[in-house]
C-alpha cells in the first residue's frame, strides 16, 4: 500500500467523522426545531440566528456537567458502555458510498471509505453487535429501571434484526450483489428500488426504527413508565455519548436507507459532477429524518409486549413473503422484464393482509 | 334524560329503635348510631336501602364534649339525597370503631386518613397504616389538641399580625427547642430508627408466583415515584413486577401533605375560599364553588339568579379546559411525546384568559363568595366567551377528537386496559368521568341538582366498555356536553345584581353541619363543615376526588403490564394538591 | 515483518487473553463480554485470512445474536450475584485432562498437516471477489444440497420444539 492510499484513507475517515458529529449536533437543532412547529411552537431560537448557535450551547452545558457514578455501579463496564455504543454508530457508516468514484489527479477516489463486497453484511454485523453498550449500561448502572430499559432492548433489538436482515436480503436480491455501490449503481435510470419493492422498503423503514428505539419503538428510555431507561444513572458527557450514538444512529440508518432503496447519490448529473453524489444523499437523508421526527411528534408508543407481538407475528412473517415474492419475480423477469412489476403488485397485497393482521397482534391481550 | 329522584327521607330509628336515635343538635341532621350495631346498621343501609356509594367518611374532634365522632354520608347512584349517620365514642385512647371497608371498600383509604389524623383504630381494615403522615409521626394532628411546632393561637386572626399588624417571627415566640415532645422513657440518643416503610413492604408481599416446577419466579419491586415523570407530580406507587406484569401494588402518598384541614380550621370562613384554590388547581373554579355551597347551606342564604348562570359558566369552562388538559397529559402518558398536551394548552389558554378577566388570576381564581361570585362578568369577557363557546371551542373540541381517537396503536393501548366494572366501581367509591366509564349514569348535576343545574338540557356521558378508551371517549363527550350547557347559559344569563347585599369581611355562619358536594370535573367534590357559631369553621373537611378514586387503583392495575399502570394511573386524572392536602 | 503479521500476534495475544480471562472472570457477565472480545478477535483472523463472508457472518452470529442472548438470560436470572454454586468433586481434574487431550489433538493436527494442502488453504486474492461468495452459494444449493437442507430441516424442528415446549406450559397453566 503506497501512502497516498493511506492519506485518502485518513482524510476520508476525517471527514467522514466530523460529517457525522456537524449532523449529530444539527440533527438536534433540526429535530427541536421541527418538533416545536409541529407542536406550534418556536422551539430554539435564542442562541445565534435561528438558534443554529443551540448545540454548541447544550455542548458546552453538557461538558461541564458533573458526572455521577453510583455507588453501586460496576464501575468499568458502566464507564465503557457509552463508549461501546457511539463506536459501532460511526463505524457502520465506513461502507456506505456517498458519491460515484471521481477522478483526482490520476487516480480515482471513490466516495466510501470501504467499498467491500460483503458491504451488506458488515451493516447487518455491526447493527448486531450495537447492542451491547444499551444492555450493559443498563446493567452496570445497577438501577431497576436501567436495568428493565436494557433488558427491554436486547429484546427487542434481537427480534427486529431478523427483520432488518429480510429486508436487506430483499435489496441484496434486486441489486444482484453484495456490495453497496453495485446496490446503487443497479438503481441507476430512476429504477429505485423503492418503487420495484415498496413493502420492502416500509419494512426496512419499521425495523430501523426499532433498532435505533426512536419513536413509536422506543421502548428502552420509556420516559413514562422508565424515567430514562437504560441511560437513568448517567450524566454529563456520558449521557451525551448515549446521545450522540443515538441520532448518528438515526442518520446512518437513513442514509442505509437511501443506499438501499431510495437510489443512493443517484441524481441528476451526478455522472457528470460526482460531488453532487453526497448533496443527494444528504437531501434524501433530510426527507427521510423528517419523516422519523414526523412520526415522533404524532404518535403514542407502542406497549412493549405488543411490539414484539408486532415484530413477531406481523413484520417477520411479511418480511419472509416479500422476499419470496422478490425472489420469484426476479427469476419471472428473466423470461419477460416487464414481470419485475409482478412484485409490487403481489408484496402490496401480502402487505395489506398483513395490515388486516396488526388489527389481530396488536389486540390480543391475553399475550405474555 | 328524565330524572327520577327519590326524596324520601329514611327513618333509621324505627327500624333500629335500640341502636339509632336521630340526631338532634341544632342545625344538624342524620342518625346517631351506636358503635356495636354499626356493622349490622351499615349492612342494613347498603344491602336493604340500597345506598350503594360511600361518597365520605370522616372524623371530627368534640373535644369540648370529650367526644370523638365519625360521620358516613352515602348516597344512590340512582340520585337523591343522602343518608348521614355518624358513631360517638368517648375521646379516650384506644378508640376503635369497627371498619366498613367490606361494606363499601371505598371506606380503605379515607379509614386510614382518619386513623392517622385522628388516631380512631378500625379493626377490621386489612391494611390500616398512616397515610397522609409517615409511620413514625407523633400524634395525630388533626385533634384539636394537637399543636403544631410553631403554634400560636387556635384560630386566626392571630394576635401578633392583627390588628396592628406587627409581624412577629413565630420561632420567637416559641423557640423550637420548646417544641421537641419525647414520648416516656425515650431516649435520642440510643434510639435506632425501625425502617417506616417495613409495613408498606409486608402488605405487598401477599402474592407469589410459583411455576409447576415449584420454583418461585423473581418478582421486582419497582417505586414508581415520588420523583417520576409520569405520576403527576410527588405520588408514589410501589409496584411488585413478575417480569413486566404487575402483581401488586400500593399507593404511597402525603408527600405534599400540609394539613389543608387544619389550616382551614384556624382560618376564618372568608379566608378559606382562596384556599380552596390550592387544591386542585387546575379547577380552583369548581373548589370555590363546592366550599361556598357547603357555607352557604349553613348560612341558609340564596345566590343570586345573575350569579348562578355565572357560576354555571365559570364551572362548565374549567371542566373544559380541565378535560382538554386531561386528554393532553393522557396521551402524553401513553408516549406521545408532548404534541397533544400542548394543542390542548392553546384552548385551555383562551379560556384562562376569560378567568382573568372576569377574576384577575388565571389559575387561583378565588372568584365565589357566599351569596354569588365576587365581581360581575365584563362586556368584553362576555363577548370572548361567546365566541369560544359559539366559533372556538366544538371544532377545537373535535378537531382534538380526531387527532388521535382512530389511531391503531392508541386503541390497542386503552381498549381493555385498566377494566373497573361497574360494581367495583361503586363499591370502591369512584365518581366522575371514572364512574361514567364504567356505565353508571351518575352524575351530581342530574343525581342531586345543586345551583341551576336543573334548568339545563344536557346528556350524562356513560361508556359501557369500562376501560381506559371508556375513559377516554366519556371525557371527550363531555366536552361537548359542557358546550351544550354553556350555550344554554349564555343565550339566558338575565342581568341582575350579583350578590345578595353588601360584602362583609367576617360572615356570620350559625351552628351546624352542611355537606356540599358538586360534580368537579374530577369526580365528587364535597365540603364537610361544621359551624360552631364562631368566626371559624370546628369542622373543615374536603372530600377530594383524586383522594378517594385512587382507591381502585390496584384492583384497575393488578394483571395489567407496567406500562399501562402509568395510563391507568393518568387517566384518573389526580392532582396531588388535591390527593395529599 | 509484514504488518499483516504484527496485526495477527497481537490480536493473538488479545484472543488468548481474553479466553483466559473468560475462564476465571467471577462474574458470568465479565466472562461472556470476554467471549466477545474472543469472537471479535477470530473474526478479524478471518478477515485477514481473506474470508470476510465468514468473518461478518461469526460477528453477526455469535457476537451479534447468540452471546446477546447469553447476556440476556445471565443478566434476567440474575446469575451475577448469586454466590458460587456447589463444584463437583472431580470437576476440575476431568477439566484439565479433557483440555490436555484437546491441545494435544490439535497441536498433532497442525504438524501433522501434509504441506501440500498449503496451496489450498492459503486463500487468493480471487477469495474476496464476488465470485467468490457466488460460488460458496451455487456450492451450497448444489453440492452440499443434502447436508444443507437437513440442517435447515434440524433448525425447524428445534423451532416448533420450542413453541411447543412454551404452549404446552401455558396451557397447564389455565
Amino acid at each position: 500500500m503506497d501512502w497516498t492510499l493511506w492519506l485518502e484513507l485518513v482524510i476520508k475517515a476525517l471527514v467522514l467523522i466530523f460529517a457525522l458529529l456537524g449532523g449529530f449536533a444539527y440533527l438536534t437543532w433540526y429535530e427541536r426545531r421541527l418538533l416545536a412547529r409541529f407542536q406550534s411552537r418556536l422551539g430554539p431560537n435564542r442562541a445565534g440566528p435561528f438558534g443554529l448557535l443551540q448545540p454548541i450551547a447544550d455542548a458546552v452545558k453538557l461538558i461541564f456537567k458533573e458526572e455521577l457514578t453510583p455507588a453501586k455501579a460496576y464501575k468499568l463496564v458502566f464507564f465503557l458502555a457509552p463508549i461501546m455504543t457511539l463506536v459501532p454508530s460511526v463505524i457502520i457508516a465506513a461502507v456506505i458510498p456517498w458519491g460515484p468514484p471521481f477522478q483526482l489527479g490520476d487516480r480515482i477516489v471513490t466516495q466510501s471509505i470501504a467499498d467491500i463486497n460483503v458491504g451488506v453484511l458488515f451493516l447487518m454485523s455491526i447493527a448486531s453487535i450495537a447492542v451491547y453498550g444499551i444492555v450493559l449500561a443498563g446493567w452496570s448502572s445497577n438501577n431497576k429501571y436501567a436495568m428493565l430499559g436494557g433488558l427491554r432492548s436486547a429484546a427487542q433489538m434481537i427480534s427486529y434484526e431478523l427483520t432488518l436482515g429480510l429486508a436487506f436480503v430483499v435489496a441484496i436480491l434486486l441489486g444482484n450483489s453484495m456490495n453497496l455501490t453495485d446496490i446503487v449503481e443497479a438503481q441507476r435510470d430512476g429504477r429505485w428500488f423503492v418503487l420495484v419493492q415498496p413493502v420492502g422498503a416500509l419494512i426496512l423503514w419499521i425495523a430501523t426504527l426499532a433498532e435505533v428505539n426512536r419513536h413509536p419503538f422506543d421502548m428502552p428510555e420509556a420516559e413514562q413508565e422508565l424515567t430514562a431507561g437504560y441511560h437513568t444513572e448517567y450524566s454529563g458527557m456520558k449521557f451525551a455519548l448515549f446521545f450522540m450514538a443515538e441520532y448518528q444512529k438515526m442518520i446512518v440508518v437513513s442514509a442505509i436507507l437511501a443506499t438501499l432503496f431510495f437510489g443512493g447519490y443517484l441524481g441528476p448529473w451526478v455522472d457528470r459532477w460526482p460531488l453532487l453524489g453526497p448533496v443527494y444523499m444528504f437531501l434524501k437523508i433530510v426527507i427521510l429524518l423528517f419523516i422519523m421526527i414526523w412520526v415522533r411528534a404524532t404518535w403514542p408508543r407502542i406497549r412493549y409486549d405488543r411490539l414484539m407481538a408486532f415484530g413477531w407475528k406481523v413484520l417477520l412473517p411479511l418480511a419472509l413473503a416479500v422476499v419470496m415474492i422478490t425472489a420469484v419475480g426476479i427469476l419471472l423477469a428473466e423470461i419477460n422484464p416487464w414481470m419485475i412489476w409482478l412484485i409490487p403488485i403481489f408484496s402490496l397485497i401480502a402487505g395489506a393482509f398483513a395490515s388486516l393482521m396488526i388489527d389481530r397482534s396488536l389486540r390480543r391481550k391475553a399475550y405474555a | 334524560m328524565a330524572t327520577t329522584v327519590s326524596t324520601k327521607s329514611v327513618d333509621l330509628s324505627t327500624i333500629f329503635p335500640d341502636a339509632v336515635i336521630a340526631d338532634e343538635r341544632k342545625g344538624y341532621t342524620g342518625w346517631l348510631v351506636e358503635k356495636d350495631n354499626l356493622i349490622e346498621i351499615a349492612t342494613y343501609v347498603r344491602e336493604e336501602l340500597d345506598y350503594d356509594l360511600l361518597s365520605s367518611v370522616t372524623g371530627v374532634d368534640y373535644l369540648p364534649e370529650e367526644k370523638m365522632e365519625v360521620v358516613y354520608q352515602v348516597y344512590k347512584t340512582t340520585g337523591g339525597p343522602g343518608l348521614f349517620f355518624k358513631v360517638q365514642i368517648p375521646r379516650e385512647d384506644p378508640m376503635e370503631i369497627p371498619s366498613v371497608i367490606n361494606i363499601w371498600p371505598g371506606a380503605d383509604l379515607q379509614e386510614r386518613e382518619i386513623w392517622d389524623l385522628y388516631g380512631i383504630k378500625f379493626p377490621g381494615h386489612p391494611d390500616l397504616r398512616r397515610i397522609l403522615t409517615w409511620e413514625g409521626f407523633e400524634g395525630h394532628p388533626m385533634r384539636k389538641d394537637w399543636q403544631e411546632p410553631f403554634y400560636e393561637e387556635e384560630t386566626k386572626p392571630f394576635k401578633s399580625r392583627w390588628p396592628k399588624g406587627e409581624h412577629i417571627h413565630a420561632e420567637e415566640i416559641n423557640p423550637y427547642h420548646d417544641n421537641l415532645k419525647f414520648p416516656p422513657k425515650f431516649n435520642p440518643e440510643n434510639w435506632t430508627p425501625t425502617d417506616p416503610e417495613e409495613a408498606l413492604y409486608t402488605s405487598l408481599k401477599k402474592f407469589t408466583t410459583k411455576n409447576e416446577d415449584g420454583l418461585e419466579a423473581e418478582q421486582i419491586i419497582v417505586n414508581m415515584g415520588p420523583q417520576h415523570p409520569s405520576t403527576h407530580g410527588v405520588f408514589r406507587a410501589v409496584v411488585v413486577l413478575d417480569g413486566e406484569k404487575v402483581v401488586s401494588l400500593k399507593p404511597v402518598m402525603g408527600y405534599l401533605h400540609r394539613n389543608h384541614e387544619k389550616i382551614g380550621e384556624r382560618n376564618t370562613y372568608l379566608h378559606n375560599m382562596p384556599y380552596t384554590d390550592r387544591l386542585d388547581y387546575f379547577n380552583s373554579m369548581a373548589n370555590n364553588w363546592a366550599y361556598a355551597l357547603a357555607v352557604e347551606k349553613l348560612m341558609g342564604i340564596e345566590v343570586t339568579e345573575r350569579s348562578e348562570y355565572i357560576r354555571v359558566i365559570m364551572s362548565e369552562l374549567t371542566r373544559i379546559q380541565n378535560h382538554l388538559v386531561w386528554v393532553g397529559i393522557f396521551l402524553n402518558d401513553l408516549g406521545a411525546v408532548v404534541t397533544p398536551l400542548l394543542y390542548a394548552f392553546e384552548e385551555r389558554e383562551l379560556i384562562l384568559d376569560i378567568f382573568e378577566e372576569v377574576s384577575g388570576a388565571r389559575m387561583m381564581c378565588n372568584y365565589y363568595r357566599f351569596g354569588g361570585v365576587v365581581r360581575d362578568m365584563p362586556v368584553r369577557a362576555f363577548e370572548k366567551l361567546k365566541q369560544l363557546v359559539y366559533d372556538r371551542l366544538p371544532g377545537k373540541i373535535e378537531e382534538f377528537e380526531r387527532l388521535l381517537s382512530e389511531n391503531e396503536i392508541l386503541l390497542s393501548r386503552v381498549k381493555g386496559i385498566g377494566y373497573l366494572s361497574a360494581k367495583d366501581a361503586i363499591a370502591t367509591s369512584m365518581t366522575g368521568p371514572m364512574l361514567r366509564a364504567s356505565g353508571v349514569p351518575y352524575d351530581i348535576r342530574r343525581a342531586e341538582p345543586y345551583g341551576i343545574y336543573d334548568r339545563f338540557d344536557f346528556d350524562v356521558v356513560t361508556r359501557p366498555e369500562c376501560d381506559l378508551y371508556a375513559r377516554y371517549h366519556v371525557r371527550i363527550e363531555e366536552m361537548h356536553q359542557s358546550l351544550r350547557i354553556l350555550e344554554q347559559a349564555v343565550s339566558t344569563i338575565p342581568e341582575g345584581p350579583i350578590l345578595p347585599k353588601k360584602p362583609v369581611y367576617q360572615v356570620r355562619v350559625p351552628a351546624g353541619e352542611a355537606y356540599g358536594r358538586i360534580e368537579s370535573p374530577k369526580g365528587e367534590l364535597g365540603f364537610y363543615v361544621i359551624s360552631n357559631g364562631k368566626p371559624n369553621p370546628w369542622r373543615y373537611h374536603v372530600r377530594a376526588p383524586s383522594f378517594i378514586n385512587i382507591t381502585a387503583l390496584e384492583k384497575m392495575c393488578v394483571g395489567e403490564k407496567i406500562a399501562d399502570f402509568v395510563a391507568i394511573l393518568g387517566a384518573i386524572d389526580i392532582v396531588l394538591g388535591e390527593l395529599d392536602r | 515483518m509484514s504488518p499483516e503479521l504484527i496485526l495477527f500476534l497481537v490480536l493473538s495475544l488479545v484472543a488468548i487473553a481474553a479466553a483466559i480471562g473468560m475462564l476465571i472472570s467471577p462474574n458470568p457477565v465479565y466472562s461472556a463480554l470476554f467471549l466477545v472480545i474472543n469472537f471479535s478477535t477470530v473474526a478479524v483472523f478471518y478477515l485477514i485470512l481473506g474470508a470476510p463472508f465468514i468473518a461478518m457472518a461469526q460477528i453477526t452470529i455469535y457476537a451479534g445474536a447468540i452471546m446477546v442472548l447469553f447476556l440476556f438470560v445471565i443478566m434476567l436470572l440474575g446469575a451475577e450475584k448469586l454466590a458460587p454454586g456447589k463444584v463437583l468433586p472431580y470437576q476440575k481434574p476431568l477439566a484439565i485432562g479433557l483440555a490436555i487431550v484437546l491441545m494435544v489433538e490439535s497441536v498433532y493436527a497442525v504438524l501433522a498437516r501434509n504441506p501440500s494442502d498449503a496451496e489450498i488453504i492459503v486463500p487468493t486474492e480471487a477469495a474476496n471477489s464476488i465470485d467468490a461468495m457466488r460460488d460458496l452459494g451455487i456450492m451450497l444449493f448444489s453440492d452440499y444440497l443434502l447436508p444443507f437442507e437437513v440442517t435447515s430441516i434440524l433448525l425447524l424442528v428445534a423451532m416448533i420444539g420450542a413453541i411447543v415446549l412454551t404452549k404446552r406450559a401455558k396451557g397447564e397453566q389455565e
